[in-house]
Parts: C-alpha cells; structure tokens; sequence
C-alpha cells in the first residue's frame, strides 16, 4: 500500500470535435501490474493511451508519475517521465534497421550512441534488449523485413532501452498468429518480473483472463468498472463492455430464397501480391445467387480484402475465372466491376471511401455523376437523388451540403453504401463494414445488410466478426492464409468449428 | 435596428464562408493601400497597364490552379507560354499563316505539351513535380534552338488582343471570359467533381470506378491550352516573340494559386481565388514600379507577401510537409 501507482489519472476528460472520447476518467497502474483497458471500438481506449502518452493533450484532468503530478503535453514529456506506447500503425520506421529503431529516440536526444553513429557499436547494444524480448534477429535488418508480430517485440525492446517504466500496448494482438500471441504473453510476463508496468489495451476478452491483473471496462468514453480480474468473470466483462444482450447487437438475416442460376461465380482463383502486406489467393471458388449474402469470413492476413479487391480489379489475378450471368468476363479495374454492377466498400473509409473534404451529396454522386449529368451538372436531380438515398438509409447530417468528413464513422459508411445503391449495383461487396464505428451504428448498418439482400442485392459481406457472419450470411467461406478453410451453408456448422477454421484448424 | 444588424452579421459571416473572400480582402486593402502611397495608382491609365500586365499571368494562373486542385503541380507554364507564342509567330510572320490559324496552331502547341505533361503522370507515372520539370527545360529548349536566342521583332496580326473594347483592351475581356469558363468547368459540371474528387481523395475516385487518368489528361491538356493562350497575349502586347518570355512565370502562376487560397495539397479552392491571386501579384510589381523601388527588392517583397499568405493558409494544422 506504501507505493504509489506507477501512473495515476484523476478526472481525465478530452473532447474531439463533436464527440467526448473521455469523459472524467480515474485510472491508475501499479509496478509489476498488468491493467486491461477493454472497450469496444470507439469506446476511448486508443485515446486514454493516447493521452497518457501526451499524443493527445488532455482537456482537463490531472496525471501523476509515481505520486507526483505532472504534465503530458507531447509524447517527449510522456518518454521523460517513463511513459512510452507500444502501437502498431505509428511509431515504427520500416525503412530502418532494428537497431536503428530501438535507439531512434535517443539518438534524437543526442545521448548514448552519440551523434556520431557507429553501426556495430549501435547492433550490439540493440542485441542485448533484443535478447531481453527474446528475439532472435539480425540488428542491422530492415524493420519492414520482419512480420507484424516481432515488429512488435522490436517496439517493446525499444520501450526497454528508454528504460520505460510503463508500457502501454494498443491492441498488440490484433495481427497476429497464435505462435506470436503466446510469446508476446511470456515477454509481458518477464516485463511484470522486471517491475515494468503494462497497460494492455484490447478488445479481447479471454486475453484479459490470461494477461491482466485488473481490468478497466470503457463505454463511450465513460468508465464503467475497474475490476480484479481475480474477481470477475467474461460474462460480466462482456456484458459491461457492450451495455446490453449479444442478441441486441447483432441484424438476423432470414434465409434466402434463391432460385435459377447463380448470378456470380468464381472458378479457381488465384492472385499474386503486388505490395509485401497482401496475401497471395489460391483456388478460390464460390457461387453466389441473387439476394443472397456470401460471409466471407477470415482473421488479418486471410487473403479477405484480397478476394474482395480481386473481384473489382485491383489485385493480379494469374488464374481463375469470374462469370457474371452466366458470361464470362474480365474485371481489369473498378470501372469494369462497376459496369457489370459489382461495387466495393472498402474496409478503409477514409482512405479508399469517402472524400473527407467533399460534401455528402456529390460524395453519394461520385460514382454515377457520368449516369445523371452528361457535363454540366444538373443541381435539382442531384439533390433529389442524394437526399432520397440520405433519408432511406438514414444518414444523419445537418444538410447534403456537409463535409462527409464532419459525420460520425457509421454515417461516413451508409455515405459510402448510398454510392453503391445509387450507382444502380447488384453486387456489394463489403469489407468490414462496421469496424471502427459505434454500437448502435453497428447494428444499424447490419440492419441495412439485411434489408439490401431481401430487396433482392447479392452481397459478399468480408469480415473478421463470427457473430456478423454467422447471424447475417446465407453461405460463409472461411478464408486462412489466402485459401478456403470451409464452404459452408448457415446452420451446417457450430460458431466453435467456424472459430477453429479462421485460425488454421481443421479443415 | 436589432433585425437590421443581424441580417448584416449574416452577411459578413457568408462572405467569409467564401473561398475567394480572405484573397478578396488582401486584394482590396492592397488597392486602397496603393491608392494612399501614390497618386499615379488610381488613375486610368496605370490601371489599364495593370490589367494588361495582369493578363497573361491570370491565363497561367487558372490552369495552374486547375491542377493544383488535383494534388498535383505543373512547372511548364512559362515555358509553354513561350513556346506556343513563339509558334504562333513564326506561323504568322515567318511562313504566312492567317494571324487565326497561326494562333490556333500555337494553341495546340500547348495543348500538346500538356498532353504530353498528363500522359506522363497517369501512364508512365512520373510524379508531375518531375515530368513538368523535364517538359518546362525542354520546352524552353526548343525556344532557344529555333530563335538562336534572339527575338523576332516587328511581330504584326496580334494586335486584336491590345484593341479596346467597351474601354477595356479585348485580352482583358478574354481572361475574364476564360475566369468565368474556368469557374463555370470546375463548380457546375461533372468534370469540375472529378478534379475535385481527385485533389481530395484519389483512391477513393478510383475505387469508385471513375477513370482518374482520364480526368487527369483532359485537365493538363486544357491548362496548356490556357498557358498558350497568355504566349498569343505576349506576342501582342511586346509585338515581338522573346525567347525568355515567361522565364519563372510558373512560380508566379504557382504563388498566384496560393494567394488564391488554393492549398497545394489539392481538393479545395477557387479559381476566382486564383484570379485575384494573379491580380494581387501583378499589382504588387505595379506600385513598387511606381514608387521607384530597386526592381530586385520587388522579388523580396514578393517572397515576404507569399510567406504571409501562405501562414494565413496553414492555420490550424498540426503540421505540414
């Protein structure tokens, strides 16, 4: 009881425009703890790290480093006070060495290894962190050489050499094998030996049960309970994370009825990457018929956006057919899938969906404008045409002259499926569609899932969330490293068996 | 009273929601400040030399600006503009084209080089920095290898451009004409969406299954068109075909469009802005010339006026590149 926690938070509170992200949160973690921060997406877990580690200055609120209060207002003050973020998307250098990641930092400080960098000098020191996180790799490779999961390690080995006194991981298992989950579990353990203090930041429940010490439950920016993890169960956890019933969460879509030909079919399909991150296909084949939704199910790395870019011409495909109504066809690019009726919505709204800075109505028209104007725009039919779509899918915005980037995410993805509608598709082919947007947006865009394949749409619904799949598809591939675990009708099949497909079991 | 001064609160507030209104304001406190420090300012004379110098850089400055709006940048006005002049005079001096074919051959001159400008970004994918670059040395080469270096003088056919109309020489008729085509193109019709849709997202244009390289040539091509354009009302204004007309030109076409309000990363602005930008520069030269300032301080006076602008621009952002 003596020591104070490693890092206390009283009252944190920090706006974005039109959103609390926190709203007066307490939190605090020991030495030789590790916290779990759990929520769903949205729920403020990135921005609590975020402004621990001084990435996002707090509003209000007070932060105290081992009993003494102090100000975070960028990510050196958080470093100074032994503060560091281990995250996956930021804070690496792909085109650096390992070694060179692990002392970036410091070099920038123009402290130990001088100015002057010599090269062996900088690879044997990294060798001692790396041999503290267990990884067996050449310093002097390329960061971008490595997989995800040592990339990681890398990070971790870089926290160490800072001599950070509390590590905060965001999500550190979301891209990884379960080889590579295990031994990040065995180097969180030895940094709890090593009086180091974790915040471990998740939105898997069974990792808090093997990991954590205590456990923060976040809903909307608002703490809802810290618990010992001793003392509580996943029931519990799940159901504070979520605030209602699973049944709530998730659309049920009936079966289809489906009758006569298949309205797409893949034979045999293979692609080969063009970028490093991408997964190579192999011998993909499905049929999907009218009104029916296809889940095409399938962890990080499963080849599913890969399928889904194939199929709109934007991966190399070096074998295979795609037939269309019975005729075969190739699809070199987005404008060929979009004349047979085929539209993409990308998992990455942001970068592959929407133009942020445009309003929603030309946003909605981009895809058809060509169909609805020859070249001078005709403003009366266009606003006809985009407020139609606004109001039956929905989207909430003060008007169709609004930046889609001043709408919430689940309002920026029915923007993005009223392009498709109203481009007049057939087949939709969603890519996560409700990653990264709140709650009740999730189930509303389920809900319009449903409703799409019951208006008669054929959808490829690619997901990573068993539950979307399995409560939505008529038909569910399941996809592990680029080839097909399982072609499955709903009901054949156990949610535990679908669950061993995703990570390579069985099959 | 009370609903009087709230009706004009409204209005000063939609006046500031316009794109062209900051740009628009510079302009004007430049025109009363120039007004104040010298009586030959305002007077008609000077302020039809301002319009005519003002001309050719509006014409560089609109095409400029039409690319800039797609992320992209295009080095080659200057070089165009002389080139496509150059042409053009030879034509009509030289081998005795009619003064109208001579001016359309040159305009196809530049039409062509920025063909050629968007045909190596979308289909050979070079960077525009870089395929402008090669275009505006290469261009400005030819000029140089078919004159030798020196002028053609005595340049006859063009003077319809310097004639007056209405008051106004008919050069500034057409560049205000060409404003309002290049406004009408990019707000009210579907290829001005595409530009815009490009500057702000690219990707998404293409995962829309629109043809963006399409796009891309036709607005290169049409922006060589404009800068030929500003080459015939050289060639009319100087009567002669100078080969280092338009020397540095594309900075100015480029600092027009950032006075203009335009942001180099793409998506956002008006070509108006980009209009008063040209305007605003042009004048600058204009008053420094008048007071008898060193014609080299001109060039650090210009560089501090674009810095400003330039911060007024960037508010805001966490940082820029």
């Amino acid at each position: 009881m003596s020591t104070p926690p490693a890092v206390k938070a009283v009252n944190l509170t920090k706006t974005f425009p039109g959103v609390v992200a926190l709203n007066n949160i307490d939190f605090d973690v020991m030495y030789g703890e590790v916290h779990a921060v759990v929520g769903q997406n949205g729920a403020g877990k990135s921005t609590l790290v975020k402004v621990l580690n001084g990435i996002h200055p707090p509003d209000r609120g007070e932060i105290y480093v081992d009993g003494r209060q102090v100000r975070i207002r960028s990510p050196a003050d958080a470093k100074r006070h032994g503060i560091t973020l281990v995250h996956q998307e930021i804070m690496v250098y792909p085109n650096l060495t390992v070694a060179e990641n692990i002392f970036v930092s410091r070099m920038s400080r123009g402290r130990t290894p001088g100015f002057v960098v010599s090269r062996r000098e900088l690879d044997d020191y990294a060798s001692k962190y790396l041999k503290m996180v267990g990884l067996d790799v050449d310093p002097s490779t390329k960061l971008r050489d490595l997989g995800v999961g040592e990339q990681q390690l890398v990070q971790i080995a870089r926290a160490l050499a800072e001599d950070a006194k509390v590590i905060c991981l965001d999500e550190p298992t979301s891209a990884l094998t379960p080889g590579e989950v295990e031994r990040l579990f065995s180097v969180i353990r030895d940094l709890k030996s090593r009086w180091r203090a974790v915040v471990y930041i998740t939105h898997y429940i069974d990792e808090v049960f093997r990991i954590a010490d205590r456990v923060t439950v976040l809903r909307d920016g608002v703490k809802v309970a810290t618990k010992r993890v001793s003392e509580t169960s996943a029931s519990e956890v799940v159901s504070l994370m979520l605030g209602r019933s699973l049944s709530e969460f998730y659309a049920y879509k009936p079966a289809a009825e489906t009758a006569g030909h298949p309205l797409l079919v893949v034979k045999n399909l293979s692609t080969q990457p063009t970028r490093p991150s991408e997964v190579p296909l192999r011998n993909i084949s499905f049929e999907l018929m009218r009104g029916e939704v296809l889940g095409v199910l399938g962890l990080l790395g499963s080849g599913k956006t890969e399928l889904a870019k194939s199929l709109i011409g934007m991966q190399r495909v070096v074998s295979g057919e795609v037939w269309v109504e019975g005729r075969r066809v190739e699809i070199r690019s987005p404008l060929d899938a979009a004349r047979l009726g085929i539209f993409y919505l990308p998992e990455n709204r942001r970068l592959e969906g929407i133009v942020p800075l445009m309003s929603v109505k030309d946003n909605i028209l981009l895809p058809s404008i060509d169909l609805v104007a020859r070249f001078v725009r005709k403003r009366v039919l266009e606003e006809a045409i985009a407020g139609d779509w606004v109001r039956r899918l929905n989207i909430k915005t003060p008007s169709l002259y609004t930046k889609v980037s001043n709408l919430s995410g689940g309002n920026q993805q029915k923007v993005v499926i009223a392009k498709a509608l109203a481009r007049r598709s057939r087949i939709l082919i969603f890519d996560e569609p409700t990653m990264g947007i709140d709650i009740g947006a999730k189930v509303e865009i389920r809900r319009i899932i449903a409703r799409l394949s019951e208006e008669g749409h054929s959808i490829i619904l690619a997901t990573s969330d068993v539950d979307e799949a399995l409560t939505l598809s008529d038909k569910i591939l399941v996809l592990y490293k680029g080839e097909v675990k399982g072609y499955l009708r709903r009901g054949e099949v156990s949610r535990d068996k679908v669950v061993k497909l995703m990570s390579g079991y069985g099959g | 009273m009370g609903l009087k001064g709230t009706s004009l609160s409204a209005l000063v507030r939609k006046f500031l929601s316009l794109e062209e209104s900051k740009p628009l304001v510079a302009l004007v406190v430049l025109y009363l400040a120039s007004a104040v420090i010298s009586p030959y300012f305002l007077t008609v004379y000077n302020q039809k030399i301002l319009l005519l110098q003002a001309s050719p850089l509006v014409m560089l400055a609109l095409g400029e600006s039409m690319i800039i709006m797609m992320g992209s940048i295009d080095l080659s006005p200057g070089s165009t503009m002389a080139l496509a002049g150059l042409i053009a005079a030879l034509a009509s001096n030289v081998y005795g084209f009619p003064v109208i074919l001579s001016a359309l051959i040159g305009v196809g001159v530049g039409a062509l080089i920025g063909l050629v400008n968007g045909l190596a970004v979308t289909k050979a994918k070079i960077p525009s920095f870089v395929a402008t670059l090669a275009s505006m040395v290469a261009a400005r080469g030819l000029v140089l290898l078919v004159t030798g270096g020196t002028s053609i003088y005595g340049l006859a056919g063009y003077e319809w451009l310097t004639d007056e109309t209405a008051g106004l020489a008919n050069m500034v008729w057409l560049f205000i004409a060409f404003t309002a085509l290049t406004y009408f193109t990019l707000k009210k019709t579907t290829l001005g969406l595409k530009v815009y849709a490009i500057g702000g997202n690219e990707e998404a244009v293409r995962y829309s299954g629109l043809n963006a390289d399409n796009v891309k040539i036709a607005v290169f091509t049409i922006a060589g068109s404009l800068y030929a354009i500003a080459g015939l009302m050289m060639n009319a204004r100087l009567q002669a075909a100078y080969p280092w007309t338009g020397y540095g030109s594309e900075l100015d076409a480029i600092a027009a469009s950032v006075l203009g309000g335009i942001q180099l990363t793409g998506g956002v602005g008006s070509p108006v802005g980009s209009f008063i930008g040209a305007y605003i520069l042009t004048l600058i030269s204009n008053i420094l010339i008048l007071l008898g300032v060193n014609p080299y301080l001109q060039w650090v006076v210009k560089g501090f006026i674009l810095g400003v602008a330039a911060l007024t621009l960037t508010r805001g952002l966490r940082y820029v590149k």
